[in-house]
């Protein structure tokens, strides 16, 4: 009883290939993050669930029924987009209604169960207004509501929180996992390119790639292991930083000749070139010593100061906790601790991680 | 998705259009090659003897190059006098509402009944507008007897009877834009007239295009204020095609000839206006707006 | 001066516009002397005002000709042709605003060039080959010959504004509707058209004003039963040319029209008709 891709590929002529051969299992009771950059897939991926967007070859089925012959009006997929799509000229309790009665819902059931989806998301008081005169975080729930409401088998959610102000996102995302818990029959899929939503629902990410899964497993999993540094660099925010070096003589030598004794965990590797990579947090400004940079940006956000380097050895953000003075063009020395690092093929597969966060 | 529903939308109106067309059309081509006339009736073959006459046919070629500089004529006037006064009544004066209202109307007015009324005031003898010239001591024109004021009169008559669908398309165009270039210019201390040139002429361009297009597209069958006004005259001076044609397949009743003149002004049009199109094409893309 | 040039310009504009009607107007009321023997402007002093030409036109014992029937004609025919033109032209614009259609080397771009370029189609040419299309289906003369011809062309303006207008609305309300349980159909009739009513408006009206004002199909397909209003005007015309009467019946004629301007006015002052040319 769960949605099933077996070798589901899509070429566009304009876009070349957007999906490529993806296969996964579903299941249905559990939240599915999927994450990657813009162009990597997502939207394709459930487009082509929902039928909007027609595979060339493999399988989609849902409860072992084949997807293929299913036009998008009979799948019973529930899709939240972006943009906050309503029918403008409906008016909330409308809007609502309208799948349901789609559904075959009698005039009063379909409004009882509308009014009480609209309450959970807290519009009650808007029931007449057009979408038009609600805000857009407003506008945003009257989707959800229409969505959570048909109480389908599969929901997407593609960024619904992409285009609200950051206050309102991050209300929205503690309500949403609320409102998925009482999904217990669904599969819900949602997708996003922020790092930190993937990690507070607290669900099973699947990073995507160029068309393509390139890992899946839980958020710890995920973030303390990345397979390569493509996953490292879409989980991190902000992106970690990934030098190239070489392992030898018990040192790790970076680009520019610093070098600073090889961590116990990597030992074991044969000498030869590597790639390491840092997150922000965990890099240490130095007083002395280490290696030295110029500043190339510095962007303040909220109670953190994030800092672009330029070093020899290539370009590394840090992360430094509360408003700190630091001017573009000033140097600056930084220290990246051993214990903190990943150690990526030059291939970019991952050799080694860390010890776990916080240790 | 389904073929079926593709072509449910599709299908009823391109069949109901092709089935309204293709007999007229199938129809034309056919009697171009025959001889059907006042005196002989029917379809035979004769070959191409009315299009080798028609290549000799100098009053139609000149019907053709008149229509060409006329119907450019009056829809270039009719686009600058429909863009200015859309300005005017888009901001800036009071009772625009009464002005949109009041230059709308002679689009709502039926051509031809209109023509009637151009020609009681072209009129030599006792027309309104020699009325008017005598009165204040001028000489009374020939309007409708003298190529050149002849030509003067369709043009006016064209000018009146259309530059409010340019008005009207272009005015909506104009309340569509949105406010934030403009808020931009004025912030940047802009000028009226470099506000024009740089945020609204080029935002109008696609719509300006339509516009035109669609105007060309109906200058192209003048008709109705030459036949009414000066029937072609004097001499052949103000002759359009269409009125060309009306004469000879419906007045003198050479059926076959006229077809062979139709046919051939049909498909010059859809050259030269596919043509054209294609140039607007070319000319509004670069600007990106 | 910038003010004044406007203001000059506005002015000469508005008389230009008026110039004709009024004088439609005036020389309706005039006598048959006050129009044959040269242009006579101000009433009473020039000529005594009289309703010789609405007489005419009007039921009652001087009675030339009977326009209501006519009237009813066109009202008939106009609003027959518009309908028509409306379902299968935006059902058709639909289509290529949504769908890819292909057929050989054809695109939807040629689709739309095909409806529009009947538009091009002058009906000079088409009259005869009409004559003896409609003869052979018995139609001629009839309301439904005349309809079908009118629709040739006023189907082809309703494809042109309504793909515009169907490409301004966001496609995801479409999908949205097809992942709510309807097909293609259903969407299209449940969500679409009730957000179509300002582009179905200003294609209606183009519709109605060019339907209305058709006079060369009129003249040709009928005769004696289906007689339109501009050709039972025209059919006034005799050998001494009376203004008065055409002036009459032709401000009688466009005083429907005339309503639709203000129509329009009000639909472009709440912002309606704006998506529907963009």
């Amino acid at each position: 009883m769960s949605l099933i891709l077996k070798n589901v590929s899509v070429t566009t002529e304009k876009d070349g290939v957007i999906l490529d051969d993806i296969s996964f299992e579903f299941k249905p009771g559990r939240i599915y993050i999927l994450i990657g950059r813009t162009t990597s897939g997502k939207t394709s991926l459930m487009r082509a669930i929902a039928g909007l967007l027609p595979i060339d070859s493999g399988q989609i089925t849902m409860n072992g029924e084949d997807f293929e012959d299913k036009p998008i009006w009979e799948r019973d997929v529930a899709v939240v987009y972006q943009q906050f799509i309503n029918y403008p000229n409906k008016s909330v309790l409308q809007n609502v209604e309208f799948p349901l009665l789609r559904k075959g819902l009698k005039k009063s059931e379909a409004r009882e169960v509308a009014l009480a989806s609209i309450n959970k998301v807290g519009l009650g008081d808007y029931l007449d207004r057009k979408p038009a005169q609600l805000s857009g975080g407003q506008q945003q729930r009257v989707a959800l509501a229409r969505s959570l409401s048909r109480q389908s088998h599969i929901m997407l959610l593609d960024e619904p929180l992409m285009n609200l102000d950051y206050k309102l996102r991050e209300q929205l995302r503690v309500e949403f996992k609320e409102l998925f818990n009482s999904q217990k029959d669904a599969v819900t899929i949602y997708a996003t390119t922020e790092p930190p939503e993937a990690l507070i629902l607290g669900a099973e990410i699947l990073v995507m790639h160029e068309g393509r899964i390139i890992q899946y497993g839980s958020p710890t999993e995920v973030y303390e292991q990345p397979q390569s540094t493509t996953v490292a660099r879409v989980i991190s925010d902000p992106p970690m930083s990934i030098l190239p070096v070489s392992l030898s003589a018990g040192e790790i030598r970076f680009g520019d000749g610093y070098s600073q004794p090889i961590p116990a965990k990597m030992k074991n590797f044969k000498e030869g070139h590597y790639q390491v990579g840092i997150r922000a947090n965990d890099i240490v400004s130095a007083k002395s010593g280490g290696e030295k940079g110029t500043i190339s940006l510095v962007e303040v956000s909220g109670s953190e100061t994030l800092v672009y380097v330029d070093t020899p050895a290539g370009e590394v953000v840090l992360q430094m906790e509360g408003i700190h003075d630091v001017k573009v063009g000033e140097s600056i020395s930084i220290e990246l601790p051993g214990n903190r690092l990943f150690l990526f093929e030059t291939n970019g597969a991952l050799c080694v991680s860390p010890d776990s966060a916080g240790e | 998705m389904k073929k079926g529903y593709p072509r449910f939308f599709l299908l009823p109106g391109l069949l109901l259009l092709i089935a309204i067309i293709i007999f007229p059309l199938l129809f034309t081509i056919r009697v171009t090659f025959s001889s059907w006339n006042v005196s002989q009736s029917g379809l035979n073959f004769i070959g191409g003897e009315n299009w080798g006459e028609m290549v000799r046919d100098t009053r139609y070629w000149s019907s053709l190059l008149r229509l060409f500089y006329l119907s450019f004529l009056t829809v270039a006037i009719q686009y600058v006098l429909g863009f200015a006064i859309a300005l005017f009544a888009w901001k800036g004066i009071a009772a625009r509402r009464f002005y949109r209202v009041l230059w709308l109307i002679p689009m709502m007015t039926t051509p031809s009944l209109m023509a009637i009324i151009w020609r009681s005031i072209f009129t030599e003898d006792i027309g309104a507008l020699n009325g008017l010239l005598t009165r204040v001591g001028l000489d009374p024109v020939n309007w409708l007897t003298e190529s050149g004021p002849a030509n003067v009169a369709i043009t006016i008559a064209e000018v009146w009877q259309w530059t409010p669908f340019m008005f009207l398309i272009l005015l909506a165009g104009l309340l569509s834009l949105p406010k934030e270039p403009f808020m931009a210019a004025a912030i940047d201390g802009a000028s009226a007239w470099k506000t024009f040139a740089r945020v609204t002429f080029p935002m109008m361009a696609p719509i300006s295009i339509g516009a035109i297009m669609i105007r060309l597209i109906d200058a192209s069958k003048i008709f109705d204020s030459v036949f009414t006004l000066t029937r072609g005259g004097p001499g052949n001076a103000t002759e359009t095609p269409a009125a060309y044609i009306f004469q000879r397949s419906l007045q003198d009743f050479q059926i076959a000839y006229g077809s062979t003149l139709a046919l051939m002004y049909l498909i010059l049009a859809i050259l030269t206006l596919t043509i054209i199109g294609k140039v607007f094409a070319r000319l509004s893309k670069p600007r990106g707006i | 001066m910038y003010k004044v040039l406007k203001a000059t310009f506005i002015t000469i504009w508005s008389l230009f516009v008026l110039f004709p009607i009024m004088w439609a107007i005036t020389t309706s009321f005039k006598p048959e002397s006050a129009v044959v023997n040269g242009a006579t402007f101000i009433p009473f002093l020039e000529y005594q005002p009289s309703l010789i030409g609405w007489k005419a036109i009007l039921p009652g014992p001087d009675s030339l000709t009977n326009l209501l029937t006519p009237t009813l004609n066109s009202f008939i025919v106009t609003a027959g042709a518009t309908a028509v033109s409306l379902i299968f032209g935006s059902l058709a614009a639909y289509g290529l605003s949504r769908f890819t259609y292909g057929w050989k080397n054809y695109s939807n771009a040629d689709i739309i060039f095909f409806f529009v370029s009947q538009r091009i189609m002058p009906p000079v040419v088409l009259a005869i080959p009409f004559f003896l299309l409609l003869k052979e289906l018995k139609l001629l003369d009839t309301h439904l010959g005349l309809i079908l011809v009118l629709t040739s062309g006023l189907m082809p303006i309703v494809v042109w504004l309504m793909v515009d207008f169907f490409n301004a609305l966001p496609r995801e309300i479409d999908e949205m509707a097809m992942l709510e349980g309807c097909n293609p159909i259903q969407a299209f009739f449940r969500t679409i058209l009730p957000l179509s009513k300002p582009g179905l408006t200003v294609a209606g009206m183009f519709c109605v004003i060019f339907g209305w004002n058709d006079i060369f199909f009129a003249l040709t397909l009928t005769a004696t039963k289906v007689l339109t209003l501009p050709v039972a005007v025209i059919a006034l015309n005799g050998t001494v040319t009376p203004y008065w009467i055409l002036a009459a019946s032709t401000v009688f004629s466009i005083i429907p029209l005339v309503g639709l301007a203000f129509v329009i006015e009000r639909f472009l002052s709440r912002g309606n008709l704006g998506g529907a040319v963009r």
